[in-house]
């Protein structure tokens, strides 16, 4: 099977240089062929998108233009579409992961970006969505317009599949013409959604490209940064730092690299009947992913004093993550995630020794571990994959003392907690770096319009432009009626 | 249940011994498992968590295998590590954390070492005169390698042997000097050290534009690999220069493969062609496993490997290493160690992650 990924305006180029991929799944293969767009034709590619940037889509008003992305979110949702049945067929192939797996996640991604989940997106950002179209009155006086830039750029991810949607999506809302990088993990979700926007509306067909270059292709990155007005990337921190050093310093630079997240289970759902429950939960954020995305969790804390301990409960969440396996079974890894899995899980069967009360859960396929922690509640990583910490706490004080330190990493943590715990542990947690709470079991499934790692979604991209309360009174006088 | 005194004399033997089956070494692995299960008590604990016993563990290829990091986080050592008469390093990591191997006695790493060495590198030539491309014993106490070459030079090494590194540096000039003598005499040398020192020596040849043609019989050993000591090279083109810059046929360029955590070195025999066909003596076995299960894999099918090296009288006998190889005919092929994982988005792994937070920690 051959798939071609990517996406190209018109260029007047009929034929590019290709690199193929090589995906393989349980004896099924597929080669993603992806174009390669020399220097030449990268700069007429980069005029051809801010014309049309220009031109095209800043004519579209926001409300039109969240039709046609409503339109492409609901044929991508329809599981008889065309577009949906090959994402279900390739997407297992390529990322690794289990079909139904793919198939939950993407659903439960994918309704994120419906019309109305996208219009909290400009509420929650804007205030007043028209901002995007016209100049409005402000309470202070004046009038504002939100105005969008002709070029931005997108570094995506390949981790989770579909991830690059959200950046995307925000910079059509806003009306910026869009080239986005693909990752060669994860090559083809991004172009599927930009050909199939063409299709609705076929006058954005110039307006964004998706495309694949080395990532760390120096000379090419300087020269595209430097007709873009944002960069938009996501990755580790060091490639977020070679990003940033060849950004101009006039551009605007968005980094989303690492970060860490946990699980948070306080004593209150710890009865027995809500403790299995909790478990389900926790394991679910564990399996979704296998744990790749920033908002994964790797350490889970858990609070001394319910009817449940954190030990048993950690043999809970084992258990859970043992069903999950026969249902969503983990992708295959390679032989340096094999490994480090295995060392990471070694040297905890090692600390056994020194610290006999903790305990390492496993099955001998090393399919997921569990790990339970009694003395030390530092925030460490897992080695992914399925593989999680318990530790326990009595206060909530000693849970966030050790977390500032990483203030930097921190991002998602997924609470289970009584109301006032909620907002008592949210001050505390949010004080130390965290920037989203949201339910045990939702941690892979941000709400529309969340601030991702305490930043806005399409507020970064815009730039307001204000006409005072004096130019506007100092029209009035200059008015033909004016008396 | 035997003493210390007992199993030394018991491995000894089985060192001795030129003649082992494959029962005879699952014999001799297994009375020393029960030995490391009695004593040495951190990987009893590593054991038992696995539901490894003696009674459970019927074959050598049973025995837990320890990854080469618990050395740094855990002692693994049946006698009392002050007893030791030596204790080797390795070289240090990311975290500065160095593994230790104790020896209560070095009889049995010399003896381990000498057999084999004489077998695999000197064949049927009894002495040749040597340079060392690594610093003395006295310089690197904690180095098994420097006691490895020190051997290497007193029991088969001609009087006129020497060390060429001084300091740390290579002598470079002295060096020149002892290979031009030998392309003058015609008798056979022998160069001995860590690769990364051939390639610091290969440069300044390079620079000086110098070449040798050293006699008939004469042979080189690296081992170590680059250790991010010099530049990388391939191997293939290591080998290629090794041998157009000293004019030694590939074919006498042997790689030693050993580690801190081992008391006994494997060896090809030469490399004509990389990558080489690595082999033991007879007190040693290789598997390729799977790391998650760590059930074998196919012939032919790429791995992890692990060594059971019953030379490891004192720590223990089977180490999981994080090198990535195939069984092939007559032994294993070694493609490198596993390069780190490579987190593919924004989720961290624990390597970067202590690559980040270093210097956080107050």
């Amino acid at each position: 099977m051959r798939e071609i990924a990517g996406y190209i305006p018109n260029i007047g180029e009929e034929s590019f240089e290709t690199k193929v991929l090589l995906f393989e799944r349980n004896q099924e293969t597929i080669e993603v062929e992806i174009p390669i767009l020399t220097h030449e034709q990268m700069s007429r590619l980069i005029d051809k998108i801010k014309h049309s940037s220009r031109k095209v889509l800043k004519s579209f008003s926001v409300n039109e233009l969240m039709n046609i992305i409503d339109e492409a979110i609901h044929r991508l949702l329809e599981r008889d579409s065309s577009y949906r049945q090959k994402a279900e067929k390739v997407l297992p192939i390529v990322t690794g992961y289990d079909e139904e797996m793919i198939r939950l996640g993407l659903t439960s991604y994918l309704k994120t970006f419906r019309k109305h989940e996208l219009q909290r997106f400009l509420v929650e950002d804007l205030g007043n969505p028209l901002l995007l179209d016209d100049f409005q009155p402000r309470v202070k006086g004046g009038f504002s317009k939100a105005f969008s830039p002709d070029l931005i750029t997108h570094i995506w991810s390949g981790n989770v599949p579909g991830l690059p949607l959200w950046s995307f999506i925000s910079s059509l809302l806003v009306k910026a013409g869009n080239i986005g990088k693909v990752s060669s993990a994860e090559p083809l979700f991004a172009g599927w959604f930009a050909k199939l926007l063409v299709e609705i509306e076929p006058r954005l067909a110039d307006c964004f490209a998706v495309l694949w270059w080395k990532g760390g292709e120096e000379e090419r990155e300087r020269f595209i940064f430097q007709q873009t007005d944002i960069v938009v990337g996501y990755g580790g921190n060091e490639a977020m730092e070679a990003l940033r050093s060849r950004i101009p310093i006039t551009k605007r630079f968005l980094p989303f690299g690492h970060k860490l997240s946990f699980g948070i289970v306080s004593k209150t759902s710890l009865d027995s009947l809500k403790a299995l429950q909790a478990a389900h939960l926790a394991a679910l954020d564990v399996m979704r992913y296998d744990q790749q995305g920033c908002y994964s969790p790797h350490v889970f804390y858990v609070q001394k004093g319910g009817n449940v301990s954190p030990k048993e409960f950690a043999r809970y969440i084992g258990h859970e993550l043992e069903a999950f396996n026969r249902r969503f079974p983990r992708r295959k890894l390679s032989m340096a995630e094999s490994m480090e899995m295995a060392a990471w899980k070694n040297k905890e069967e090692m600390n056994l020794f020194s610290n006999p009360n903790n305990e390492v859960l496993g099955n001998n396929q090393n399919d997921w571990t569990v790990v339970f922690e009694d003395s030390d509640l530092s925030l460490t990583p897992s080695s992914l994959n399925r593989v999680v910490k318990v530790k326990e706490f009595d206060h909530i004080e000693e849970v966030t003392k050790g977390l500032l330190m990483h203030r930097d990493y921190l991002q998602t943590v997924g609470i289970a907690a009584s109301p006032s715990e909620l907002f008592q542990w949210s001050h505390l947690l949010g004080s130390v770096g965290v920037t989203r709470m949201t339910a045990l079991g939702n941690m892979t499934s941000p709400e529309a319009g969340w601030h991702h790692d305490g930043r806005f979604n399409v507020l970064d991209l815009i730039n307001m432009v204000d006409i005072e309360a004096s130019a506007e009174q100092l029209s009035e006088e200059l008015a033909p009626y004016a008396d | 249940m035997m003493t210390q005194k007992e199993m030394i004399e018991s491995t000894v033997q089985f060192i001795n011994c030129n003649e082992s089956s494959e029962e005879d070494f699952n014999q001799q692995a297994l009375q020393l498992f029960r030995y490391h299960y009695q004593y040495n008590i951190p990987y009893r604990t590593f054991c038992s968590q696995k539901g490894k016993t003696p009674r459970t563990v019927k074959t050598w290829r049973d025995i837990p295998p320890v990854p080469i990091n618990a050395f740094k986080d855990v002692t693994l050592s049946c006698c009392d590590p002050e007893q030791a008469e030596a204790v080797y390093m390795t070289s240090g990591t990311t975290q500065g954390i160095r593994g230790k191997h104790y020896h209560p006695t070095l009889d049995i790493f010399d003896r381990s070492m000498i057999k084999n060495f004489q077998e695999r590198f000197m064949g049927n030539t009894d002495k040749i005169r040597m340079g060392i491309l690594f610093p003395t014993e006295q310089e690197m106490p904690n180095s098994s390698l420097a006691r490895y070459l020190k051997l290497a030079k007193e029991r088969f090494g001609t009087e006129d042997s020497r060390y060429f590194i001084q300091n740390h540096k290579l002598d470079v000039e002295g060096l020149q000097k002892e290979l031009r003598n030998a392309e003058v005499t015609g008798e056979p040398y022998a160069l001995l050290g860590a690769s990364y020192s051939f390639v610091h020596l290969l440069e300044e040849l390079e620079r000086g534009n110098q070449t040798f043609t050293l006699p008939k019989g004469s042979k080189i050993l690296d081992t170590g690999g680059f250790k991010k000591q010099s530049k990388e090279l391939e191997l293939d083109e290591f080998y290629q220069l090794l041998s157009t810059y000293l004019g030694v046929n590939r074919s006498a360029c042997i790689n030693m493969y050993g580690m801190t955590e081992l008391s006994t070195q494997l060896y090809d025999n030469g490399n004509q062609s990389v990558p080489a066909v690595k082999s033991g003596p007879s007190w040693i076995k290789t598997r390729v496993v799977n790391p998650l299960t760590g059930e074998e894999v196919a012939k032919g099918e790429r791995g992890v490997i692990v060594h059971c090296d019953l030379a490891n009288m004192n720590s223990v006998s089977t180490i999981l290493t994080e090198d990535v190889g195939v069984e092939v005919e007559g032994g294993f092929l070694l493609l490198g160690r596993v390069e780190g994982t490579e987190a593919k988005g924004c989720s961290l792994a624990m390597a970067e992650f202590l690559k980040a937070s270093k210097g956080l920690e107050k």
